[in-house]
Parts: structure tokens; sequence; C-alpha cells
């Protein structure tokens, strides 16, 4: 596979087996540093593919190697070309992709290979874990069905009693009760925790020896995240394969890898074990991606710092250093010429590609240095105590029930389920509550009740101090939405994307009867308020990045100067870097504007920087409420408890040692004590 | 078990309400827009008013009668003699149907299997071939079939057909009617009926293996794309084996529900390929029933077709609830 | 708060230059959109023309659809300039040539009431396309309507309408509007087939919407307008029928080929377009019982019903390509990309 006619587009590009030999020298993990040959040897990847567009390049030059026993985390942010190269370690990508340069399985060549020599690696050599457990078995086949299949394809002889006895051995491994029974399920009977630890099953099924996992937790709730990932320890000790694990996430990174590679716009930036990456990143990326995200396991006490601008599209990789528009060292020959991994400290085999290297190396520049000074948190109009405060929205005791229907052919009402249970909370104005849990445990639907200003099925949602049980009639309901607005988690999904943003911003103007004069003026502040440039008033939301997207959602929400703003997982979908600039934002509108946030969210480090107040809901009730400090440090609820410990918190000291703590059935027992035992 | 015959009672239900109500707007509909009257009045010589007030009055057809009292009495025929009403002349409606709806059987299950055999085939012969010259030429065809009118591309081949006749100087194919043997050899007899049954069952086999093909290859190539596919590839599957084994499943379900609906036409009949190739199936009937102001016939027709349609919707949902685990029957 | 700002503005111009650079392997619509804003300038009005040309000019890239759009624009012009470029009318027979094959006098040849049949079908011709046109726009308007209004309501209204539309779904609408157009006669008897098409055309086509509709309204821009107090009625008409609009576009280039077929069918079995009116249909039942004596009758009138549909059926695939990325264009790209580097050894 040639690639010549990319070479010359970026400068020579040789693999620098000189520098990856200092990989060996690493060793501030927990293993130590690694031994022996490695299993795997990745040496100037390339992939491209040929869209409309042109061609995209989404992996240019990667290297690295992996050792049997070792974790090796990818980490970077959507278009950085990780899942990309991921794929290209098994031999998944699609047709139109063109890939270049080396991929060695124990000395074996693997590019270059037919779909027919590749599949004889996949499931026995290199097995692959995927990101959304949901989609990923197949429908029509039972669990025992898939987990057989993968077995008899690399071994054909077994038979029917012993493949039934490695499926049930394989089912209680990755933690799955009663496993004799559960073979004969189905997908879709089982959620989506489960079915990651029947693909994990199905990976380590063969004995691999490299387990490639693109992001197999992005799907999956926080504390179904962590025992996914206790899972995926398991796994790795039971086949003592190597593991790729691909993230966004630095906090799922610091608990499970031993080395760390950062990926941006289709390149590593930075290599380094993972108590180097964190203690020390000296790429100016990696710091401000570290930097950027709020810190769940300490108090808030100054702004977060974002990255600015986006990340760049694979289509159009900057001139220079990918990163250099975004970096706030970059000069002159950043702008440029691209920069190679180089070696940041020889004795470490430390690998940062930088054109700034020295200067970062001799003054020891960290986050604080190269980014912008710190602020401090702006003062949250502190001259009336949060309590003495008016009261903008009370909900008492709010109830929505659910049928529950069977699903399919049959739809009989299987009974009802309580969504919302008596939830009870209320915020003052100017203030902050977050209203935290899991997928299923009522959170958005007690925001959607909220929203649809009807009488609820029980309890009270008071308004301003108007029960909306009173409204008469639809123009009394709009004229209450004035002060209540909304912001959705996807920015994609909540603007039309055939309005020009001065419609969309417009329709709740309109809505709401502006003349048309005060509709122009109030945009054009409106712009200014979220920080975009007002003269983009005709373009179309897919003209904006998505964080700006969310900007734009935002300053609709704000159109009508409401007093109460109900954020539905504002950031989720956003990308690490960008998150920052709109907490940010949300920060400065409330101390602006003095508006009230429900802010409804998962994320616990972004709770704790952003909100005064907690409410914790698990199913359907709210377990435990107060001041956000006060929930944080003294959790007093065992659900709350166990949620504080799933997080992965972003230190590799701090994950390694602590005990994880798992509600089960009302009660919390420790982690460790539900690790899978292999004598079963 | 009783839970789903329960269901399937209460499905069944609701599709006779249906009906009825369908049936019933037809039977407005129908009597709007005919009149039996202009039979008799057209007739030269035009038969006295009295003998052509006392036949409507007879066969119920009396636009003079309010059409509620019209309607009751019919209604009434069907409900307590499940009798379906007389044509104009008084010729029960419920003999000429039955008699009918036998043509239309022998006609279309045969044009049916080869549809769905050759459609779904080609469907899944196309998908593995996306945009290979295979797929683009059979694609092609079959949206050229697709857009031509059926009677255009019947009269083609009927005219082909006598060509070829006319150039081996025998008759090999009958372009009218379904039989035309006399005699009592059972093995002439058949090959007399192949002869006829040859021509319309291209035309129908033409007509919708098209859908079946197209339809299949989308379902194809949409499960194709699916995670599970790539789950599969990943245990060690060959792309082809991964999409034999998974995809190829899965997208059978969609095409197992259209034929259900499909077993349900075999009864209705095609009313242009009948009309065509002479047939006298139920899509003639009923054209013949609109040329002739037979009202009472022509709603007899629309309601068998709505409880076929029926019938297959019912066998749809069970096939779907056959194949596809996700689906429970109880 | 000010300081945020003022670091952010110079921040959102650089991010809508990247953003104005499209991404991934596959566009969507608002990425081409996005390409065409690239092109287009920076104008604010020219951004929509700009959607529309980098549309058409997808189209015009497809040399099938330009034939298809070539071939359809002749079929027009001979519909309407035909009758003035014969000096026979379909409507006067010449009694001096009977069932003649086509020569130099009768192009098309006459039939055996010594009808013109170059007149007859350059007339029938027009009957099909304004038919075919009529229909199509008519029913496109009629489902999108109540097809989005039917997935907008929710609860009960939605269950009412979707029985309703179930209902008049079972009965084969062939058959009820075959009840309907057998009243169609003499010149005007197109338009009450144009009416019976339409009155029963539209409601499978509703229910498909519907479906489309469906996920449309649980998109949260639809929430979002409805949680700021924007009406029903409003929701609608901006937010789900513009979201439709390529389908909507799109099907109706295609519901013309349709309403031809239909047309055909009906005049073929004698109940729509009848004498003295002519059309295409019309002239196949008239021919079809002449088949061996005079041929061209039949033949002549069907092969320009499968050009005129094949010419449709070309540009609407031309315009599903051109409006839907993920369709056949990605594997146009390959072969471009193949194309471009072929000096290079095959991909893996």
């Amino acid at each position: 596979m040639a690639e010549k006619a990319n070479d010359s587009t970026r400068g020579t590009w040789v693999p620098q087996d000189d520098v990856i030999r200092y990989e060996l020298l690493e060793g501030n993990g927990p293993k130590g540093a690694p031994q022996g040959d490695p299993i795997m040897s990745v040496r100037n990847l390339k992939v491209s593919f040929a869209t409309e567009a042109g061609r995209v390049d989404a992996v240019r030059g990667v290297n690295f190697d992996l050792w049997r026993g070792r974790t090796l985390g990818i980490v970077g942010e959507s278009g950085s070309g990780k899942s990309v190269t991921a794929l290209s370690l098994i031999g998944l990508l699609d047709d139109n992709a063109k890939v270049g340069g080396s991929v060695k399985f124990d000395g074996e060549e693997l590019v270059g290979k037919s779909d027919e020599q590749m599949a004889a690696f996949r499931g026995k050599s290199i097995s692959m874990i995927f990101q959304d457990p949901l989609s990923a078995l197949t429908p029509m086949f039972t669990i025992g069905e898939q987990l057989e299949e993968t077995l008899l394809i690399h071994n054909p002889q077994m038979g029917k009693q012993e493949l039934r006895a490695r499926c049930v051995e394989l089912l209680r491994m990755v933690g799955i009760t009663n496993p004799e029974e559960r073979l004969d399920a189905y997908p879709h009977e089982f959620s989506g925790g489960m079915r990651q630890r029947v693909v994990i099953a199905i990976a380590i099924a063969n004995d691999p020896d490299v387990i490639i996992a693109d992001e197999p937790t992005t799907a999956l709730d926080v504390t179904i995240q962590a025992q996914i990932l206790d899972v995926l320890a398991v796994a790795q000790r039971e086949t003592g394969a190597a593991v790729v694990l691909i993230t966004h996430d630095l906090g799922v990174i610091a608990g499970t890898a031993d080395d760390v590679l950062v990926m941006y716009a289709g390149r590593a930036v930075e290599r380094a074990s993972i108590d180097t990456i964190f203690d020390q990143p000296s790429q100016p990326y990696t710091m401000g991606l570290l930097g950027a995200v709020p810190k769940p396991h300490v108090a808030a006490e100054h702004r977060l710092v974002p990255i600015k601008g986006n990340p760049p599209s694979l289509a159009a990789i900057p001139k220079g250093c990918p990163f250099s528009p975004r970096c706030p060292m970059a000069s002159g020959k950043c702008f440029e010429v691209e920069p190679v991994l180089e070696p940041f400290d020889a004795a470490e085999g430390h690998l940062v590609s930088c054109h700034k290297l020295a200067e970062i190396r001799e003054r020891h520049l960290s986050f604080q240095e190269v980014y912008p000074e710190l602020e401090p948190l702006p003062a949250k109009w502190a001259e009336v105590p949060r309590d003495q405060r008016p009261v903008v929205l009370e909900v008492k005791d709010l109830v929505k029930t659910f049928p529950i229907q069977g699903k399919g052919l049959i739809r009989r009402d299987r009974g009802t389920m309580c969504a919302v249970d008596h939830v009870s909370f209320k915020i003052h104005e100017g203030e902050t509550l977050a209203l935290v849990g899991e997928s299923g445990s009522g959170k958005s639907t007690t925001l959607m009740q909220i929203m649809d200003l009807v009488r609820p099925e029980h309890g009270s949602i008071e308004v301003l101090g108007r029960d909306i049980a009173t409204l008469r009639n639809n123009r009394e309901r709009r004229e209450l939405r004035r002060d209540l607005q909304v912001i959705f988690q996807d920015p994609m999904s909540s603007l039309d994307p055939r309005m020009p943003i001065y419609d969309v911003l417009a329709e709740p103007l309109r809505a709401q009867r502006w003349s048309a004069k005060d509709i122009n003026s109030r945009i054009g502040e409106l712009m200014h308020l979220v920080g975009i440039n007002p003269d983009y008033v005709d373009r179309f939301p897919s003209q904006f990045s998505g964080g700006q997207r969310q900007r734009i959602a935002i300053a609709r929400a704000l159109a009508t100067r409401p007093k109460i703003l109900l954020l539905d997982e504002p950031i989720a979908s956003l990308d690490v870097s960008i998150q920052a600039g709109i907490i940010n934002l949300l920060e400065d509108l409330q101390v602006q504007l003095k508006i009230s946030y429900l802010f409804v969210a998962h994320d616990l480090a972004v709770i704790r920087h952003i909100s005064d107040s907690v409410a914790v809901m698990h199913l359907g009730k709210i377990v435990e409420q107060g001041d956000t400090e006060e929930v944080f440090t003294n959790p007093q609820d065992p659900y709350t408890k166990a949620l504080l410990s799933a997080i992965p918190i972003p230190d590799p000291k701090v994950e390694r040692s602590r005990e994880r703590l798992v509600y089960q059935d009302g009660k919390l027992v420790s982690s460790s004590s539900l690790l899978p035992t292999l004598e079963g | 078990m009783a839970r789903f015959v329960g269901y399937i009672a209460k499905r069944v239900a609701s599709y006779i309400v249906m009906i009825f109500v369908a049936t019933s707007l037809t039977y407005f509909l129908a009597s709007a827009f005919m009149s039996p009257r202009s039979n008799y009045e057209s007739r030269t010589p035009r038969p006295p008013q009295e003998s052509i007030e006392a036949s409507l009055d007879a066969t119920n057809l009396n636009d003079k009668t309010p059409i509620l009292q019209r309607y009751q009495r019919w209604l009434g025929g069907i409900v307590t003699r499940w009798d379906w009403g007389q044509t104009p002349t008084g010729v029960s409606v419920n003999e000429e149907m039955s008699s009918r709806i036998g043509a239309s059987v022998e006609l279309m299950s045969l044009a049916t299997i080869i549809s769905i055999v050759v459609g779904v085939s080609l469907g899944v012969y196309t998908a593995q071939r996306q945009y290979q010259w295979q797929d683009r030429f059979l694609g092609g065809m079959a949206s050229l079939f697709m857009v031509i009118p059926t009677v255009v591309l019947a009269i083609l081949i009927v005219f082909a057909a006598i060509e070829i006749n006319q150039a081996a100087g025998s008759r090999l194919f009958y372009v009218t009617g379904l039989s035309s043997y006399e005699g009592g050899n059972p093995l002439m007899t058949f090959l007399d009926f192949l002869q006829h049954i040859l021509l319309p069952t291209v035309v129908l086999t033409i007509i919708s293996s098209v859908g079946y093909h197209l339809g299949q290859r989308t379902y194809l190539l949409d499960e194709m794309h699916a995670d599970y596919v790539r789950t599969a590839r990943a245990k060690g599957l060959t792309k082809k084996q991964a999409i034999r084994k998974h995809a190829l499943r899965a997208s059978l379900i969609p095409t197992a529900v259209s034929v259900a609906f499909s077993i349900a036409g075999i009864f209705t009949g095609a009313v242009m390929t009948e009309k065509i190739f002479a047939i006298h199936g139920l899509g003639e009937y009923f054209i013949n029933c609109i040329n002739n102001n037979n009202i009472h016939g022509a709603v007899a027709v629309a309601a068998f077709s709505g409880a076929c349609t029926l019938v297959g919707a019912l066998l749809a949902d069970l096939f779907a609830a056959a194949l596809d685990p996700r689906i429970k029957m109880s | 708060m000010s300081d945020e700002i003022r670091q952010d503005a110079p921040q959102a111009e650089g991010d809508a230059r990247q953003a104005g650079d499209g991404e991934g392997r596959q566009l969507t619509n608002a990425e081409l959109e996005l390409l065409a804003d690239k092109m287009g300038g920076s104008g604010g009005e020219v951004k929509r023309i700009g959607y529309l040309s980098l549309i058409g000019r997808r189209f015009v890239r497809q040399r099938s659809a330009m034939v298809g759009l070539v071939i359809l624009v002749l079929l027009v012009l001979m519909a309407i300039f035909g009758p003035h470029v014969t000096p026979f009318t379909y409507t006067d027979p010449d009694f001096t040539s009977l069932n003649v094959p086509p020569n130099a006098t009768h192009w098309f040849g006459t039939d055996g009431g010594g009808f013109d049949l170059f007149a007859c079908v350059v007339h029938g011709l027009g009957r099909s396309l304004v038919i075919g046109v009529i229909y199509s726009v008519l029913t496109t308007v009629i489902a999108a309507v109540v097809g989005t209004s039917i997935a907008y309501v929710r609860g009960v209204p939605e269950k009412i309408g979707m029985w309703f539309l179930d209902m008049l779904l079972i009965i084969p609408s062939f058959l009820l509007v075959a009840m309907v157009v057998r009243a169609a006669s003499g010149t005007q008897g197109w338009v009450t087939l144009i009416v019976g098409l339409t009155a029963f055309g539209w409601i499978g086509y509703a229910r498909t919407l519907r479906t489309m509709a469906l996920s449309l309204r649980e998109r949260d821009y639809v929430r979002a307008a409805k949680y700021m107090g924007v009406s029903p009625f409003k929701t609608i008409v901006r937010h789900l029928i513009p979201n439709l609009g390529s389908i909507l576009i799109l099907d109706t280039v295609l519901g013309v080929i349709g309403g031809i077929n239909s047309e055909t069918a009906y005049s073929f079995l004698g109940l729509g377009i009848k004498a003295p009116d002519t059309s295409l249909g019309y002239l196949l039942s008239q021919g079809s019982s002449a088949m061996l004596s005079a041929p061209w009758i039949v033949l002549i009138p069907s092969a320009v019903l499968i050009v005129l549909c094949v010419s449709m059926q070309l540009i609407g695939d031309g315009l599903r390509d051109a409006i839907d990325p993920y369709s056949r264009a990605a594997g146009s790209v390959e072969d471009e990309a193949e194309q471009e580097e072929a000096p290079e050894p095959a991909g893996n």
C-alpha cells in the first residue's frame, strides 16, 4: 500500500522506530515498564476515505506497540481518528477506506490481508468490543447461539456439551447470574449493561491476544460503566490480552490504562505512561483537555478554562500543527509545519509533538501557565442569601405514571410504572438546582411535566407563585411560557435545520406576539449575549459547530427574558473541550440575568461545578437533596454514595487507591466483592 | 394461548367494524355514481315505465326509493341470509362471485409464488452486489417494469406472442381465457392450461416481482450496515458469511410481512390482466359490474377485497410474530 | 461577563470558518448546505439558492437524469406544438385513408375510423401529462396536510384519524376510483378523472407521510416550538412540512408517473377518457382489438407511454440522488476516487 501522495503534502514521515523505542522505558504506572516483545506493532498507520468532499485523512501516521497484559488508552475527541485506528487494527473498516503503513500481529503483517484472511484473526487473536451494546447483538438469535457461533467459527470440532459448558463459563466470568437460563434469552430481554457483558464474553471467548474496546462504556450509565470497566479488567486478567481502550473520557482512562496515546486530528500528539500524562501533560492540547474538565472529586474554586475553537474536521485539517488555531502558545512555525513526536524526557520515553517542546520543558510550563489565568468563580449575587430569595419554581408531590405495555403483537397493559414518584423541590431566584440520576430515574420526565404546563396527575407545580392547575386556557399558558424556557441536550436536533438563525430566535418572540421591530433589536442583543457574531443571523444551524449551536439554543431560550430555565443535559452531547465554554456561559448568564436553573444531568463533575443544590433521583424518587457540597462531601443515602463512588476520577492515583461501592437491593457493597469469581 | 386467542378475536372484531363501515360507504358511493335505471331506459324499444320501476324495485335498485331504505333492505339481506343482492338483471350476486373467485385463484396462485421466489432472490443477489453492474442492470430493469403501465406491458407481451405464434405456424400461446381443450385426456388438459396461463403469469410475475426485488434489496442493505453484522464479523465471520447468517435473516421479516398481504390478494385477482387476457375472474367481474351498473356486484367485490386485505394484515402480524423474537405472542 | 463575550466573539468567526469546511465521509443535507454556502459566498439571501443550486448541480452531473429531462422537455414540446404542425385533428377523421400504416401524410398512420394517429397521440400525450401533473400535485398537498396533522395532534384525534385512514385503505382505491370515474364522459371527462383519482389517491400516501412526520415530531425543535407557545398549526406549517420538503418534491415527480399509469388503466378499461376526447389509454384500448391488422395503433402509443414514464423515472432517480446524499452518491464518489487514484495499486 503505497501512500506517496499523502506524504508529499504533509512532509516526510518515516516510522520512528528510534522514538518508539522509548516506549520501553516508561514505567511509572501500576505495571511498571513493558517487558518482552510487543504482541502488536503499529507503524505509520494511515487511513483515508474517499468522500464527496474529497479525500478525508482520518488517521495520519500513528505508531504504537501493544504488550500482553497491558492496556493502552487512546484518548481523543470526535474526529480525532481514534475509532478508525481501532477498526483498522481488526480489519473492519468500510470498503472505501484506504489503509497504509503496517500493523503487525505477532510478527505477521495484517495490512493488505483480504477479508477472508483477516477473518481467521478476528475473534480468535484480535477481538473487539463496540460502543453501543443495544445494537451490537443480532436480535434474531439467542445469547447462547451468538456465543456458540463465536466458539464454533474457530473451533469447529467442539461438541454440543462442551460448547454449552464453555458458554456458561463465559457468562459467569462476565458476571451474568443464572448463566444456564440466560443462554436461551434473546438480546432484547437484556439491559444495556448486561448486553455489554455479553459482548465482552463474545470478545474473550477464544482467549484473544488483543482486545480492542471502542468507547465500551460511553452509552452506559455511570454506575453500569464502573461495573463494565471492572468486567473488562477481569477479561484482561483471564485472557492476559493486550487491551486497547478507546475513549474520550479521561476519567475512564485514569483507572484502567497503563499507557496513554492522545490523538488529535488523526495523529498522536502525546504519548506517555498513565501517571506521567496526568502529572505532567506536556502538549498544550493535552494540558487543555485535562484542565478543561470539571473535577468531580474536588469543590469548584474557579471558572473552567475552555480551549477556544473546535476540533478540526478531518476533511480540512489546518496547515501546520493542527492544534495551532486553538493553541494559546502557537506562533510562527506552528502555523507552517506540522510537528512530530519527540521524546520529552529521553529517560522516560514520554513523547510529545509540539514545536514549543523545548520551551515547555525548560520553563516547566503547565496548564496554569499555558492557558489564560484562572478566574475566580463569578460572585453569585451574594447580597441576599439563597434561601431568603423568592421561590420561582416549586414542585410538590409530583407523580407521573405510565401504563406499561407489553411490546409487540399483544399490547396488554401490565399495570403502571411510576416514572416520577412524589417528587418535591423548590428553586429560588438565581439558584441552580441540579437533578441528578441515571437513565430511567425520572429526571427528564419531571422536567417535561413542568414544561407541559398541564395539571399533573398528582401533586402541584407552581411557577412564579402560580399553580399551573389554575391555568385556564392556552393564552394563559403562553404567557407563562415567557418566563419558563427549556434547553435540550442535542442542539443539532433542537434547532430546525431549515430555519435561518434569525427565524430560530424570532420564533419564541413571535409566539409571544412581539412586534417585528422589537424582535429585530432583541435578536441583536441575544447574539451578543451568547457570543455569536450578529452578522450570522442569516445562516442555518448546520453552519455552526456543536458548541455554537448550543449557544444559539441558549439564546433562543433567553429570548423572552425568562425567569426560569430548564436545562436537559445541555452539555452531554458536546466535545470535552467545548463543554467548559458552555458551562462558563451559563454561569455568566445566571449572574447577569438572575435566572434560576433547573439543571438535569448525569455528569456529576459538571453538577458539582455549576449547581448550588442537588437532588438525587433514583427510580422516580428523590433519595437525597441538599446543598451541592454537602451532598458531595457527606452523602447520606446509599444510592448517592454508590453513584458518587462510580464516577471515574481523572487522576490515576486516586482511581487506583479507592474502593468502589455498589448499590444493590438498597444496600451498599464493595465492588470487589461482586467481581465474578473464576472458580464458579 | 387463551390470551392469544382473545387477542385475535379482539382484532377480528375491530376489523369487522372497519369492513362494515367501509362497505357501507362503498354502497352509498356506488349508489350515487351508478344508475341501473339507465340500463332499462337505454333499451330499444324502451320498456314501459311501470315495468322499469317494477324491475328496479324487485332488485332493490330503484333510485326513487330513499337510499336509507334501500340500504336497510340490502343490509338485512346480508345479515339474515348472507344474500349480497341481485344484479340489475336479477341474477344473484353470490352465485356470480363464487364462480369467479375460482378463476382468479387459478390465475394468481402460480404468479404469486413465482414472483416471490424470483423477486426475493433478485433482491438478495443485487443487494450483495450493490452498485456493481449486475445490480445496476437488474435495478434498471426493475424500475423500467415498475413505471411501464400494466396495459402496455401486457399488450406488448400479447403482441410478441402472436408474432411467435405466426412465425411458428401453430398456436403455442393462447392469449385469451384459461382453457379451450374439450377432450378428456388429462395430460392434454394440463398442457392446454399451461398454454393459457403462461402469458398472464409472465405479466403478473414481472409486475409483482419488481416490488419484492426492490424491497428485499433495501431491507438487506439496511441490515447489512447494522452494528450486529460488524459484531459478527469481529467474531471471525467473513463479510459474506456475516451477511448470510445474520443480516439476511432479519431482512426476510419485512418481506414475509408483504408476502402475507399478497396471499390474500390471490383471491381478488388482477383487474388489468384479467381484462386483457379475457380471464373471467373477480377483477374482470368488477369492471363488468361497473359498466353494467351492477351496484350490488361492485359493492360485494369491494367488500370481499376489503376482507382479504384485513386477512392479509392479520397474517402479516402473525408472520412477524412468528419470525421476530422481539415480538411476543403471549 | 463582558470579558467572556469579547473573548468569544472572534472565536465565533473562527468556528464558522472551520464549520464551513464540511466533515465526515457522509455529507448530510446540512453539510451540503454548508458547502453550498462556502461556494456561494456569504450574502444572506444567497444561501437558500446556494442549497438549491447545489442540488441542481448534483442533478445535472448525472447523465441519466439529464437524458430524462431532455426527453421530457421534447415530449412536452411535442404535446404543445404537435397539434399545430399537422393538418389533421383528433376530432376529424380522414375518410379517404382508413387503417393506413405510418406514411408521409399520416406520420403515425390512421386507425380504422380514419383518425390521424399523430394528432391523437400528441393530444393524448397532453392529456396524460396534464392529468399526471395535476393529480400528483393535488395528492401530495392533501396527503402532506392530512398526514402531518394526524402525526402532530397525538391522543384521541390521532387515533380517530388513523382509524379513518385505515378504513379508507382496506378497500382497494382502484375499485373506489373506478366507481367515481365511470361517470366521466365528453370533453370534460378528464376533469372527472382527476377528481376521482385524487379523491382516493392521497390516502395511502398520507399514511406514509404520517410515519415520516412521526419521527419529526419527536425532534427537539418541534418540542421546543411547543414549549415556546407556538400554535400547532404554525408548527406543522413551519417545521413539519418544510422538513419533509425534499421527500415531497421527489414524490410529486414520481407521482406523475402514477397519475399517467392510472389514466392509462382506466381509459383502457373504458372508464376514464372516452370519445370524442382521446388519450393514450383510450388509443390502446381502441388498438388492442386490431393488433394483428394494424399493430401501429397500439405500438406507437405504447412507445410514447414508455418513453414518457421512463423519462420521469430517470428524473425522479436523479432528483433522489441529488437530494439524498446517502443513496447512490457514496457509490459514485467511490468510482470517482478510484479513477483519480488509478495509478496507485488498488486498496486492500
